[in-house]
């Protein structure tokens, strides 16, 4: 009976402390929400963005913290929700943040729960007839061309696969001008790899090489030796895949079995990344591919050590995660977030407001430019698969 | 309290996709083509409003139409086979219906933009209910009236002679064939008749969501659509609703604060359910039980 | 159709006819299961994944063991979550409740492939493979050596399990209690102990079909459930429910047809092809290929 009330009594006091909320400590504490996929093939993703930015609040805090608007310094605490890259349940998700109160989320992973989410949203703001959800939402991964544009309370923190491609076969004509044929790849049932692809096809080509054909599957497919004697038979000079890693390595695997071997092989950007070491690096060298990370900068690579700290690893995805937490510490401050109960939607339009002004903002290759459109204009890099490992091939001057 | 109403939406049109599946599981036949049903439905509806910019109940109208139409297209081959085989042969149907979903474009000029589904990217842009200016109750309100109207329906249809008939074909085929019921007819309506329900439940669905791909009526979709009936048990419709209540409201929302456990707890809390109450939390012994709860007390408290 | 393009379609199916081995195997399991117990289990893709997975992590701690060891591994994890699967699963439900038993099935595969995602985090781990340098040239043509191995690996599986079930006395109270449970049990046969090693036995099978894809895609990725669960189903439908020897030729078929579409029209509408044909088989000969000639359902 004593083990009982005791027990009892330590649960009351944990649940007093708990919904008392550190009324007794000094420093005020702001939460910011982050959401994506932690469950299935993408949870990786998931993982890393949370550690990304948990790490980032780390820093924050270590240099002081926040500044409200009215003057208090405030520690920043993360927490993250799982969406199961479920578009229903990515809008209970968001739903269930804007009740509380936040005044902004970062995520989600999957581009189909940002289509759906980003379509919930009010369409223009300050627009009366438009009964849409009025929360700004701060993507950190979903990749699929076009997606703020849906809503201006949608912002992207994620390179542009146009640029990056536009540039890597510019780049590559140059470098390689006795080059002229390509063959393409496609993961043709998921919306990235489908999409990014058709920046890649029409990049190719607007750049002079001549595309042979095109090879698909699906995104658990297995058996790729159809796909691979077509492109053997084309026998093309440089192949693109447009896949995730595991279909990529299984590809790649193919082509090594069947003897393909091409002068160039081009990537997605999403495989810039371990799973595909992890999953065939002898097969995969060489593979160049277009990214907005590399542990190239001094900032860079102490990032990437800091999310290692919280269990996760750094990559474009979760780098972009680690930037956004920066700008919203910038904003919090040129808007003078409140970050009271009673201040909620003030908070949430002048964070909507500060984040559509933005010009201009740090990221961790160098600065990166904000479109009209609440896209970003990122830095990017040439990686290529060496050993094992991602080595940069080139950075472009521009 | 708009996350609480937005829980309350997903119930509903979850509700409806469960109790299409409920219809055909009555007279025996488990149907795993009722999430093709449901995607049907989301894209004729969505096509309607957007692109031809009719309003929501007229698109609805014939979305319900035409998902009846296929399920009955669907129910006389499913006819000739029977118990796992309709199984696979419902499931290689939903995928049949998805895989064309994942092929379909029909996109026509509007402005500057291109609108209509486009293959495997979607169906973007079903704004129907923030341009017309729905909050987030009023949605609630007209998805739980259009539930309530189909639990009405299948309610009546239960208590009356067709119900009777329904159950008896579930029951068994031949003693329900020796007694002279077209078990044919009895088979194809019930299809027709979950087809119908899930087109309702899928028009919303594509306006709730905004956005629909093939990807979401998969082969997951329709194991919850079964999964609803089977694990509130075939005795009534509230079955059905508090298996819906159970998975989307207490499974995935309500277990949230336990973060990376929620998922591993979602297969296990179904494993145990099913053994611990293997004709679902509504069965007869449940609902009689329940009864006798009710009324026995008014029945004390008369005396 | 030049002659390139004959070269290429015999390829293609001779290709899609070695990896259909390992859609044999599945199908066996799922047919065994059927017949023993007449319900499905819909976990058993996801078990034999799970097994593989299983195999890699008994073994993580040696660096470099030998791939039949690996395989070994995964026969033994596949007996072991096989068994797991029918107490869990299988034998507190009533036989006359398929329809639970079908959901609990259902949450144990959602299980496995949420306890899979969470220990590796959903990232693809590579599988060790045999021969998987071996190319045999004749020409024009090639067949690689590792899914060869896989081949003939699936055909010695299913020799050893025919031969378990027509020439051990478990094979024959097995084959008892799936035609005549009451009688069995007259008999004396404990149905308890036949339904628990029908589960291993599978387990095994499933195990090894699990390693087997592993190794023939070289990495092994919970992606991969789902599709080996769908064409498991096929596979078991389209050779009879209950008919081990349909299940086999089955599997060799659907591995030949779905490469012989992705040649002839590409992905996109390759598996509508095969879930209609699948469609139109069930309606005009729902027995399957060796239609059982006794019993019900």
């Amino acid at each position: 009976m004593r083990i009982v009330s005791i027990a009892a009594a330590a649960l009351l006091a944990g649940v007093m402390t708990g919904l008392s909320g550190g009324a007794f400590a000094q420093e005020r504490t702001v939460k910011i929400t982050g959401f994506g996929a932690k469950s299935g093939v993408v949870r990786v993703f998931g993982v890393n963005s949370e550690a990304a930015m948990k790490a980032a609040a780390e820093e924050i805090n270590k240099a002081g913290g926040v500044t409200l608007g009215d003057g208090t310094k405030a520690k920043l605490s993360v927490e993250f929700l799982d969406d199961r890259c479920n578009a229903e349940e990515g809008i209970s998700v968001i739903r269930r943040i804007a009740s509380t109160d936040a005044f902004v989320a970062i995520g989600p992973t999957c581009s189909n729960v940002a289509e759906s989410l980003f379509g919930i949203l009010q369409k223009k703001v300050g627009d009366a007839s438009d009964s849409g959800l009025q929360f700004p939402v701060f993507a950190d991964v979903a990749a699929k061309g076009g997606l703020a544009a849906i809503s201006e309370w949608a912002f992207r923190n994620v390179p542009s696969e146009l640029e990056m491609y536009k540039s890597l076969f510019a780049w590559l004509k140059r470098e390689h001008p006795d080059l002229k044929t390509i063959y393409g790849g496609v993961e043709k049932d998921f919306a990235h790899s489908n999409a990014t692809y058709g920046v890649m096809k029409k990049q190719a080509e607007e750049n002079g090489f001549q595309l042979l054909g095109t090879g698909e599957w699906l995104l658990n497919d297995t058996n790729f030796s159809t796909q691979v004697r077509e492109m053997r038979r084309a026998n093309p000079e440089i192949v693109a895949i447009s896949a995730h890693p595991f279909t990529t390595c299984g590809v790649l695997r193919e082509m090594d079995r069947q003897g393909v071997k091409p002068k160039l092989l081009i990537g997605l950007t999403s495989s810039s990344s371990i799973e595909t070491l992890q999953g065939c690096a002898k097969q995969a060298e060489g593979i160049i591919i277009p990214t907005s990370f590399a542990p190239v900068t001094p900032e860079a690579k102490a990032a990437a050590e800091n999310v290692s700290k919280q269990g996760g690893s750094m990559d474009l995805h979760s780098a972009a995660a680690y930037e956004i937490m920066f700008i919203l510490k910038d904003v919090i401050e040129s808007q003078k977030i409140m970050a009271k109960p009673d201040t909620v939607q003030a908070d949430r339009t002048k964070m909507r407001q500060g984040l559509a002004a933005l010009k201009e903002t740090k990221g961790l290759l160098g600065k990166v430019g904000r479109t009209n459109d609440r896209e970003a204009i990122k830095p990017y890099l040439y990686v290529y698969a060496k050993d094992g490992s991602w080595q940069v091939l080139h950075k472009p001057s521009s | 309290m708009d996350f609480y109403l937005g829980l309350a939406q997903v119930i509903g049109v979850h509700t409806l996709l469960g109790l299409s599946a409920y219809c055909v599981l009555l007279t025996g036949q488990v149907s795993l083509a009722q999430a093709a049903f449901f995607a049907v439905g989301a894209y004729v509806a969505a096509i309607l409003t957007v692109i031809f910019k009719w309003h929501l109940f007229a698109a609805l109208g014939v979305s319900a139409v035409v998902s009846g139409l296929t399920a009955c297209a669907v129910g006389f081959p499913a006819l000739r086979v029977k118990g796992l085989m309709l199984v696979v042969a419902t499931l290689a149907f939903g995928e049949a219906v998805r895989l064309f979903f994942f092929n379909f474009t029909y996109q026509i000029q509007a402005g500057e933009l291109k609108i209509g589904p486009h293959g495997a990217e979607g169906f973007r842009q079903i704004r129907y209910f923030p341009e017309h200016g729905w909050s987030t109750f009023d949605v609630l309100v007209f998805i739980w009236l259009m539930v309530a109207m189909v639990m009405a329906c299948l309610w009546w249809l239960d208590q009356s002679r067709a119900g009777a008939v329904m159950r008896a074909v579930g029951e068994d085929e031949v003693a329900a064939h020796s007694s002279g019921i077209n078990v044919t007819a009895v088979k194809v309506s019930a299809m027709t008749i979950g087809g119908v329900i899930a087109g309702i439940g899928g028009g919303i669905f594509a306006h709730y969501t905004t956005h629909i791909e093939h990807v979401q009526f998969g082969v997951i979709l329709a194991t919850f659509a079964i999964a609803y009936p089977i694990l509130g048990g075939l005795s009534n419709v509230f079955g059905t609703l508090l298996a819906v209540i159970f998975i989307q409201g207490f499974l995935i929302e309500g277990l949230r604060f336990l973060g990376d456990w929620r998922n591993l707890l979602f297969g296990a809390l179904i494993v145990l359910a099913m053994n611990l109450r293997p004709r679902g939390f509504l069965d007869s012994g449940g609902v009689a039980s329940l009864k006798r709860m009710l009324f026995a007390r008014k029945e004390s408290s008369g005396a | 159709m030049d002659l390139l393009d004959l070269i290429d379609a015999v390829q293609s199916v001779a290709d899609g006819v070695l990896f259909g081995s390992t859609y044999a195997l599945l199908g066996i399991g799922f047919t065994l299961i059927f017949g023993v117990m007449h319900k499905i289990n819909l976990s058993y893709a996801a078990a034999s994944i799970g097994a593989a997975y299983g195999s890699l992590l008994l073994l993580s701690g040696f660096t470099a063991a030998p791939a039949i060891v690996v395989f070994m591994a995964a026969a033994l994890c596949g007996g072991v979550i096989g068994a797991l699967v029918y107490f869990i699963g299988f034998k507190f439900i009533p036989v006359a409740n398929p329809l639970a038993t079908l959901m609990s099935t259902v949450g144990l595969l959602l299980l496995i492939d949420e306890i899979i995602v969470h220990t590796t985090e959903g990232v693809p781990l590579a599988y060790p493979a045999l021969y998987s340098d071996v190319v045999v040239r004749f020409g024009q043509f090639m067949l690689r050596g590792d899914l060869m191995f896989v081949f003939v690996l699936g055909c010695a599986c299913m020799v050893l399990f025919l031969l378990l079930l027509y020439r051990t006395r478990l094979g024959i109270a097995t084959r008892a209690v799936s035609q005549q449970p009451i009688a069995s049990q007259l008999c004396g046969i404990s149905i308890l102990q036949v339904n628990v090693l029908t589960f291993v036995v599978t387990g095994m099978l499933g195990g090894i079909a699990g390693a087997m894809s592993g190794a023939a895609i070289g990495m092994l990725s919970p992606l991969l459930a789902q599709p080996l669960t769908v064409k498991g189903l096929i596979v078991t439908v389209i050779g009879g429910l209950g008919s081990i020897p349909g299940a086999i030729i089955a599997g060799l078929i659907v591995g030949g047809l779905e490469s012989l579409f992705q040649f002839l029209r590409g992905v996109t509408e390759r598996d509508l092809y095969i879930m209609m044909l699948l469609f139109a088989f069930l309606v005009f000969r729902p027995g399957g290929i060796f239609a059982k000639a006794s019993g019900r359902d």
